[in-house]
């Protein structure tokens, strides 16, 4: 029944900030409801590591955890938790500015916790249909909180992403039908008949043709709200206009809970046609034109968001990449690349947070001197930028390192070098146009010295321990459902 | 008695054609009134699958909901929405479109024939009813796209996003008899919310930017 909490209690707390007035007030409802929901999904994790998987028995399982969703919820509700934090702190400083009123206030956080729900639903549930509207809900939840600010720019940003991915998502939903459409042809009508787990048993009875196509339209609907290039325009815009506690859900979660309803359905075509030759190729192209074409636009970026939004494009291109390969070392590189991608591409848009609030803009060229202005931030910012970049000892050094690997070990040297030359060209784009930003002192002496708020900057320091941790040692329940995880996206050996 | 097959291929059959003749629109008014008609047709071949359901095996059929759902949101409320949000945005009658109407129906032509030479190529999709019904709903959802890109209007966009919305759902209905009740009622959900907020920025838009004229959104670029 954890399950069943793990989605009220958002809701709930959505409609609590409408019942009261008080700042203070809405703050500790948030954290409660942020915190309360890390405790709960803690024990349905716990419980799909001592059982296979999670599905109550009632509206034929519609809801279902194993592993993979396990492993995504624990980054969703970690990240959320951390960001809601960091959100009391931002949106205060915002309200004593005179940015936002207290209505604005409310209408931020109830938003924000459905936004939560609907990415609570997308992992927890094995009904294709309802994932696909999960992750329309998804689109539907943030297209306020992106353009939250109502300027001309990040109106902009949202019309751009409500329509690009809402018509993305759209033919996602094409090849929903499609998996259905074989489904029922196959196997006859059954209430079950969209049920991944169903679905995923009888995968060999299913049409290997319809599958194929389905995949193509999945492929391109999930993949719009995953950012892969060419699908991404959105993304930039998107991640760099909102609040940054909303970039970091949006970087942090919402594009991996899109990459996991890509991830399903590739299972059961995986298994369905005994090999990974179609979706593997389809998934490595995809990615490596979206490293490319991050590498390339890093270099001309004016605005520091932007360059952390298309990092984000460059690192969904590597977990696509690993996950094409389908080795054991590419696939538990590809999780662990989101978990690490998740923690750390968070805590820069966080600690971007903190310095927009500083400096009021977020042109590069206008910012200066962060280690004078900001010693804790800086230093985290500027720890993050490398760990980004792929520098040991942080997480994304050693998932990029399993990923490399186990491209020369499928003896994919093209795809290896590709993917070395641009990560290599990404780290020169970011040290030129990041780096400078941290030495000197400030151009307007309105910036005072300090750190923003303690809360915020906690949430900072916390996260650049966990990515730190996590490149050196990982504990043995995430190591566990990483590995759980990887073996139910491989195909069974000797298959 | 005609066929179920044959009565759901004409009906198919007409709501592409509502798409050629959306396409061929000029004025956002007209958008709207192709659209209430495409819609009508979509909710009475909803209606004609759920009375020969329930002929056939003599219970009720969820298709009949699906009908009246349609009825209700996309032939009643949501053009209606579209209209009081055109009356509220005041706009010159302008040229709306970047590709001239003839061209714009040959690409559309171009597209549907496109869609039917894929269909065709899958091997486990037999049938020749089966084959039309997902050509014209895919040739749907295609048209609806490129109305979308071919247009300058905020409400042109949103008009497009309804046609493809359309074409899936006509997808689900013929080639699948409609997906399980919960999964439907949830499009049905998500449409509403999508095209509640698309309304709302698009107020929000014409204040800021004067204009509904997704043209002049050009200030995020690379």
């Amino acid at each position: 029944m954890y399950i069943l909490l793990l989605m009220i209690i958002p809701l709930i707390s959505c409609g609590l900030f409408w019942t009261t007035n008080k700042k203070n007030v809405i703050n500790t409802i948030n954290a409660c409801g942020a915190a309360s929901l890390l405790v709960v999904s803690i024990i349905v994790i716990w419980d799909v590591l001592r059982n296979e998987f999670v599905s109550p028995a009632f509206f034929n399982n519609i809801f279902y955890i194993d592993a993979l969703s396990a492993l995504i919820l624990f980054v969703t509700v970690s990240v959320v938790f951390l960001a809601s934090v960091f959100s009391i702190g931002y949106m205060n400083e915002e309200l004593k500015r005179g940015v936002i009123n207290i209505r604005r206030l409310k209408l931020y956080y109830s938003l924000l916790h459905v936004f939560v729900f609907t990415m609570i639903l997308t992992v927890s549930t094995q009904n294709m249909g309802l994932m696909w509207i999960a992750v329309e809900a998804t689109t539907l939840a943030s297209a306020f909180l992106v353009g939250f600010y109502s300027n001309k720019k990040s109106i902009e940003a949202a019309w751009k992403y409500i329509i690009i991915c809402s018509v993305g998502i759209a033919f996602a939903m094409l090849g929903t039908v499609m998996l259905y459409y074989s489904s029922v042809h196959s196997l006859g009508e059954s209430a079950q008949g969209l049920n991944w787990q169903y679905l995923f048993q009888s995968s060999d009875r299913l049409q290997g043709s319809i599958l194929r196509i389905s995949f193509i339209f999945i492929l391109v609907g999930f993949g719009t709200k995953v950012g892969l290039a060419p699908m991404h325009t959105w993304l930039p815009d998107a991640h760099s206009q909102a609040p940054s506690p909303i970039s970091a859900l949006l970087s942090g979660v919402l594009l991996n809970t899109a990459m996991y309803s890509i991830i399903r359905v590739m299972a059961i075509v995986n298994r369905n046609a005994g090999s990974n030759m179609f979706t593997g190729r389809l998934l490595m192209a995809l990615g490596i034109i979206s490293i490319g074409t991050a590498a390339v636009f890093i270099l001309v970026q004016k605005d520091f968001k932007r360059i952390l939004a298309y990092s984000s494009i460059e690192h969904m291109g590597i977990i696509a990449l690993g996950l094409g390969m389908l080795s054991p070392l590419s696939v538990f590189g590809a999780l662990y690349h989101v978990l690490n991608h998740a923690f750390t591409k968070s805590m820069l848009f966080l600690a971007s947070g903190s310095i927009y609030l500083k400096y009021e803009t977020k042109i590069i060229n206008k910012v200066q001197g962060i280690f004078k202005i900001m010693p804790v931030t800086g230093t985290a910012f500027m720890l993050g930028l490398f760990a980004i970049t792929g520098m040991p000892p942080f997480g994304i050094f050693s998932s990029e390192l399993n990923i490399i690997m186990a491209s020369f070990n499928g003896k994919k040297y093209i795809i290896a070098g590709l993917l070395l030359l641009f990560l290599a060209l990404i780290f020169a784009g970011f040290a030129a146009q990041m780096f400078r930003m941290f030495y000197g002192r400030p151009l307007s002496k309105e910036t005072h010295q300090g750190e923003i708020n303690w809360p915020g900057t906690a949430v900072l320091v916390i996260l650049l321990l966990i990515i730190t941790v996590t490149g050196l040692y990982l504990p043995y329940p995430v190591n566990e459902l990483i590995n759980r995880a990887r073996d139910i996206i491989l195909l069974p050996a000797g298959g | 008695m005609f066929k179920l097959e044959e009565i759901l291929n004409i009906l198919s059959m007409l709501i592409l054609i509502s798409a050629f003749i959306l396409v061929a629109n000029k004025r956002v008014n007209s958008y709207i009134k192709t659209f209430r008609l495409q819609s009508m047709l979509l909710a009475a071949a909803a209606g004609t699958l759920g009375i020969y359901h329930m002929a056939a095996e003599r219970k009720f059929d969820s298709a009949i909901i699906m009908c009246l759902l349609i009825i209700l949101l996309k032939v009643i409320f949501i053009p209606g929405m579209l209209n009081r949000i055109c009356k509220r945005v005041e706009y010159k009658v302008e040229k709306d479109f970047f590709i001239n109407i003839p061209i714009s129906i040959i690409i559309c032509c171009g597209l549907a024939i496109l869609v039917w030479y894929v269909i065709s190529l899958i091997p486990d999709i037999k049938g020749a009813y089966e084959i039309m019904f997902l050509t014209n709903s895919i040739s749907l959802v295609m048209i609806g796209l490129f109305f979308m890109i071919s247009r300058k209007k905020a409400i042109g966009q949103i008009i497009g996003f309804l046609v493809i919305e359309n074409g899936m759902f006509m997808a689900a209905l013929l080639t699948t008899f409609g997906m399980p009740m919960i999964v439907e009622i949830g499009i049905f959900f998500d449409v509403l919310a999508a095209v509640l907020i698309m309304g709302v920025f698009v107020f929000r838009i014409n204040e800021s930017f004067d204009s509904i004229d997704i043209d002049k959104l050009r200030n995020l670029r690379g």
